[in-house]
């Protein structure tokens, strides 16, 4: 057994249709954790478990305990408060869905996953495949889901969850006490492993050993490097082989919410799933829960909770969750908490224009006040960059005259943007100025209509002006980091909103590829080219300009080497000329291979 | 070996370009001590030959004996250490280095290197303390960080150590630095002067040169004497016996150039501008400077247009030259003039004929 094996068998039975069931998250942690024989500390808050809901100097004792393991557990704590008190509990709990018509996902997608089920757990141990990747953004519910159908199914779940990460002084008390450091990844393998040699262990009490059983892998470990997540698609790939009971596996999609560094990731689990797809696994991909379900949860879980939210908000937290039905109901819950009164007398005032007008609903959203709900939008570079090329603007100024603080000419007037700030849409993609204004500038030209040079003339002098900007930044970092922290927003602002005002007449919508910045390529290849020049140039020429050198020497060479019939041996011998010459230093080292590389340069030309 | 280097002028004595600057710097040399030296001019005017033939009149013929070596630099800045690779020239008696290829950590290029130079300074044969030279090439592109710097070295090392710096353009040395040293200004040679010298060489490589040759070679070479050679001798390896029509080699790059301007003025759209582009980036991958690119591009423009619009086209030229200096990434300033040119000549063609 691993040191603190995570299986937590958790039968359908389990679950307690009342409302004091435990948060079963909370629960099952507690568990693993009373299952882990490290040392004293395990023995104190197993001796102090059952005593749990009645004392309440346990929660002294609890919290100490959490506080021990550091910080790093705050969702552990969170959770064993809160099975503790009783009617408080999270709400994402509470209202866990417990049968099938609870869910919020699309009802065809439930469908199909039950099918799924309830084909493999009639005709199991087939040559069918017994592995289901369900994909999808976090908080789609696809945990909640599984649980469903199982208790539906009235099978019992068997869950791996991803065992807690190991803290650094709990490594080091392990240590102490002699317990190898074993990484999530080896669990996880010999977990599977362990899968495959025996199957599930089967429960202690008998009675329920006829149940069928569904192992449910709740999302991978994380894999970091090439190596690590070699030997994850492996132990995957054996797997999805040999598992003789339903498996579902759960990943969740990060497409959506990357960065840079994300980008990678997601790649890898793309990768991870078409290679469990050729091995005969199912993949079912969750969409974002609409808002519309999203608002019937809530407003169901409202009207049990008797809290006065109106149908508007409802409708906003649903709206700014994303689709996110656990993010909504922990929104929802936090806002029925305590009712900001700022925040409803700004409800109420676009509350009464919905009706009236349809294109401002989505103003509360964008009002330059956070709301104290909602998932900060992140944009993927791309979208971003897609925003400011494709320019999508309205078809005629809403504003009315009147409101408009100053009037321009009609050269520089253009329509309202339909989007957020350039600046926001910046900001949401957590993006650098320098790569914005390169893939600005890369693409830019093909999102302009045919005519409209002096449109192109504008884009280029503001990305001209957004380089320079750069260019100032880098001057000035040495001395002033917030300084080049301004520049560089500045500078981005300046590319985006230059291409946005410059192009006046962009194309009609259609499909276009973002292309690399040839620029990266053209840099690279320039350097490159230098420091051949460089290597060679105080050996075989006697000047060191580079310039003269590309522009002077280079080309004579071209002309020396191809112009007449004896033109190479003359280009040899120039060099071989150059060569005996500078032979007669004794420290003077000339490659031959130097050589040959400036001869392949020159061909190249 | 080229004509360049073979007819490079070796010492200070009978040059046929910039005699009396040589005259002058014999006397400089050889009468007293020497005082750091700046030498600035355009390209091919005959600056790192009077360089040579200083040192060589300063040290003998043992600062021809030089050696290439790539040099790891450590340098110890404040909180780190930061590993710099440059090539250097040496001999005994001095060093030449390139401190623009540093990028902008030239400025501890500068110090470092002039610091160490100091440290082990030869003694000379009668026992008394000498000093070794530093050439410094391309001033001009050391950052204003490094210049500061090269200043305060300069006064502090000055006792062991002789600067002599060699740039294009005067006006990108900091006046600090300038004040330091004597100014010396080499002109471009005078087509005369070119084509003196290439009846020099003819003469030396037993040619016949056919009258007006020489000087044709010479208007072609945009008084860059290194130009001239270069051309003369590619000509010699094409055809020999000279005539007198004979096709003059052009430049690749300059063909290229030529031709991207026409592009421009047959066509401006934004589809045109970006097959510009890709041509513009052929040119920087060959490492051809954009500076020289832009020059030349407006050069090649002006040839074609109509004097109205030289005056305008000129200033957006010289307004994205200044930028591009300033800027990062030239191919964003180039690109915005030539996007500029196209709106002008555009709206000048449908002005004039509709």
């Amino acid at each position: 057994m691993s040191k603190r094996s995570t299986i937590v068998v958790s039968s359908s039975e389990d679950e307690d249709k009342d409302g004091s069931f435990n948060s079963k998250r909370g629960y099952s942690k507690c568990k693993s954790r009373r299952k882990n024989p490290s040392g004293a500390k395990k023995a104190r808050i197993s001796g102090s478990r059952p005593r749990l809901c009645r004392d309440s100097s346990v929660f002294d004792e609890m919290r100490l305990f959490c506080e021990e393991f550091g910080e790093g557990l705050t969702g552990f704590k969170v959770s064993a408060g809160s099975s503790r008190c009783g009617g408080k509990e999270l709400w994402v709990d509470k209202y866990k869905p417990r049968s099938l018509e609870e869910l919020a996902v699309h009802k065809k997608k439930v469908e199909e996953v039950t099918v799924w089920f309830e084909k493999r757990l009639r005709t199991s141990r087939e040559e069918t495949c017994n592995l289901l990747v369900i994909t999808g953004q976090a908080g789609v519910g696809k945990s909640a889901t599984i649980h469903a159908i199982a208790s539906h199914l009235g099978a019992r779940l068997c869950e791996w969850n991803m065992p807690i990460p190991t803290i650094w002084q709990e490594h080091l008390h392990n240590t102490n006490s002699g317990i190898r450091y074993t990484s999530k990844l080896d669990e996880f393998e010999s977990f599977v492993e362990r899968m495959r040699k025996y199957g599930i262990i089967p429960p202690s009490f008998a009675g329920e050993s006829k149940s069928p059983v569904i192992l449910l892998i709740d999302d991978l470990p994380v894999t970091n490097g090439n190596a690590s997540y070699r030997r994850l698609r492996n132990c995957l790939q054996l797997l999805a082989q040999s598992t003789q009971i339903p498996t579902a596996i759960l990943i969740t999609d990060y497409g959506k919410a990357d960065s840079a560094d994300n980008i990678a990731t997601a790649r890898c689990l793309e990768e991870l799933q078409l290679s469990l797809e050729n091995a005969g696994a199912c993949k079912i991909a969750f969409n974002p829960i609409t808002s519309n379900s999203i608002k019937k949860t809530l407003s169901k879980i409202c009207r049990q909770e008797q809290c006065g939210v109106t149908a508007d908000q409802i409708d906003l937290i649903a709206r700014s969750s994303g689709g996110d039905i656990r993010h909504a109901i922990t929104s929802l819950q936090y806002f029925c908490l305590k009712p900001d009164p700022k925040l409803s007398l700004s409800f109420s005032e676009p509350a009464r224009t919905y009706s009236k007008e349809k294109s401002d609903e989505l103003n509360p959203l964008d009002d330059g006040f956070s709301l104290p709900f909602g998932r900060d939008e992140t944009l993927s570079l791309f979208h971003a960059l897609g925003k400011f090329l494709h320019n999508k603007r309205e078809s005629e100024n809403a504003i009315a005259p009147g409101q408009e603080a100053f009037l321009v000419s009609e050269r520089l007037t253009r329509l309202p943007l339909k989007m957020d700030a350039p600046e926001r849409v910046l900001c949401q993609a957590h993006v650098q100025a320098r790569p914005v204004a390169d893939f600005l500038h890369e693409n830019v030209l093909d999102f302009m209509s045919e005519e409209a040079i002096d449109d192109a003339s504008a884009v280029a002098s503001y990305l001209s002006d957004s380089d320079f900007l750069l260019a100032a930044h880098r001057g000035m970092f040495a001395t002033s980091y917030e300084a080049g922290n301004v520049l560089q927003s500045a500078a981005a602002s300046v590319a985006a909103r230059g291409v946005l005002f410059g192009n006046s007449h962009p194309l009609a919508s259609r499909w276009h590829a973002i292309r690399r910045p040839k620029l990266w390529q053209v840099e690279q290849s320039s350097l490159h080219n230098k420091c051949e020049i460089l290597g060679q140039r105080l050996v075989a020429l006697s000047t060191s300009n580079i310039s003269v050198i590309a522009t002077e020497y280079i080309p004579m060479f071209k002309w020396l080497r191809y112009g007449a019939s004896g033109g190479f041996e003359d280009y040899q011998a120039l060099i071989q000329g150059n060569e005996t010459e500078l032979d007669d230093n004794d420290s003077m080292i000339l490659d031959e291979k130097e050589n040959e590389i400036s001869d392949d340069e020159i061909e190249d030309w | 070996m080229l004509w360049v280097d073979k007819y490079r002028p070796k010492t200070l004595d009978n040059l046929i370009v910039h005699n009396d600057v040589a005259q002058n710097l014999k006397k400089l040399v050889t009468e007293q001590d020497c005082p750091h030296l700046l030498f600035y001019g355009p390209p091919g005017s005959g600056k790192k030959t009077l360089i040579m033939a200083i040192l060589r009149q300063m040290f003998g013929p043992s600062a021809d004996k030089v050696k290439v070596e790539n040099k790891t630099w450590k340098i110890d800045a404040g909180t780190r250490t930061i590993d710099l690779e440059l090539t250097t020239l040496s001999s005994t008696h001095h060093m030449e280095l390139n401190p623009g290829d540093a990028g902008f950590q030239d400025r501890y290029i500068v110090q470092e290197i002039i610091k160490e130079m100091a440290k082990n300074r030869p003694i000379d044969t009668k026992g008394k303390k000498g000093f070794r030279v530093l050439v410094l090439n391309e001033v001009d592109r050391l950052s204003r960080e490094a210049q500061h710097s090269l200043r305060r070295t300069m006064e502090k090392y000055s006792a062991s150590c002789r600067l002599i710096l060699c740039c294009n353009s005067s006006s990108k040395v900091t006046e600090a630095v300038r004040s330091r040293c004597l100014n010396i200004r080499i002109n471009a040679p005078t087509e005369e002067q070119i084509t003196k010298v290439l009846e020099f060489i003819a003469k030396k490589e037993g040619l016949q040169l056919p009258s007006g040759f020489a000087t044709r070679i010479a208007e072609k070479s945009n008084r860059s004497l290194r130009r001239a050679i270069l051309s003369f001798e590619t000509c010699r390896v094409q055809q020999y016996p000279f005539t007198n029509n004979q096709a003059m080699p052009p430049m690749d790059w300059e063909e290229y150039v030529s031709e991207i301007a026409s592009d421009i003025m047959k066509e401006q759209s934004p589809k045109r501008l970006f097959q510009v582009r890709g041509k513009l980036y052929e040119l920087l991958i060959n490492c051809i400077p954009p500076e020289i690119i832009l020059k030349r591009l407006l050069l090649e423009l002006l040839k074609k247009l109509d004097a109205e619009l030289k005056h305008e086209v000129c200033h957006w030229a010289a307004y994205y030259e200044h930028r591009m200096r300033l800027g990062q990434k030239a191919i964003f300033h180039i690109e915005a003039f030539v996007a500029k040119f196209m709106s002008i000549y555009k709206a000048f063609l449908i002005a004039t004929f509709g």
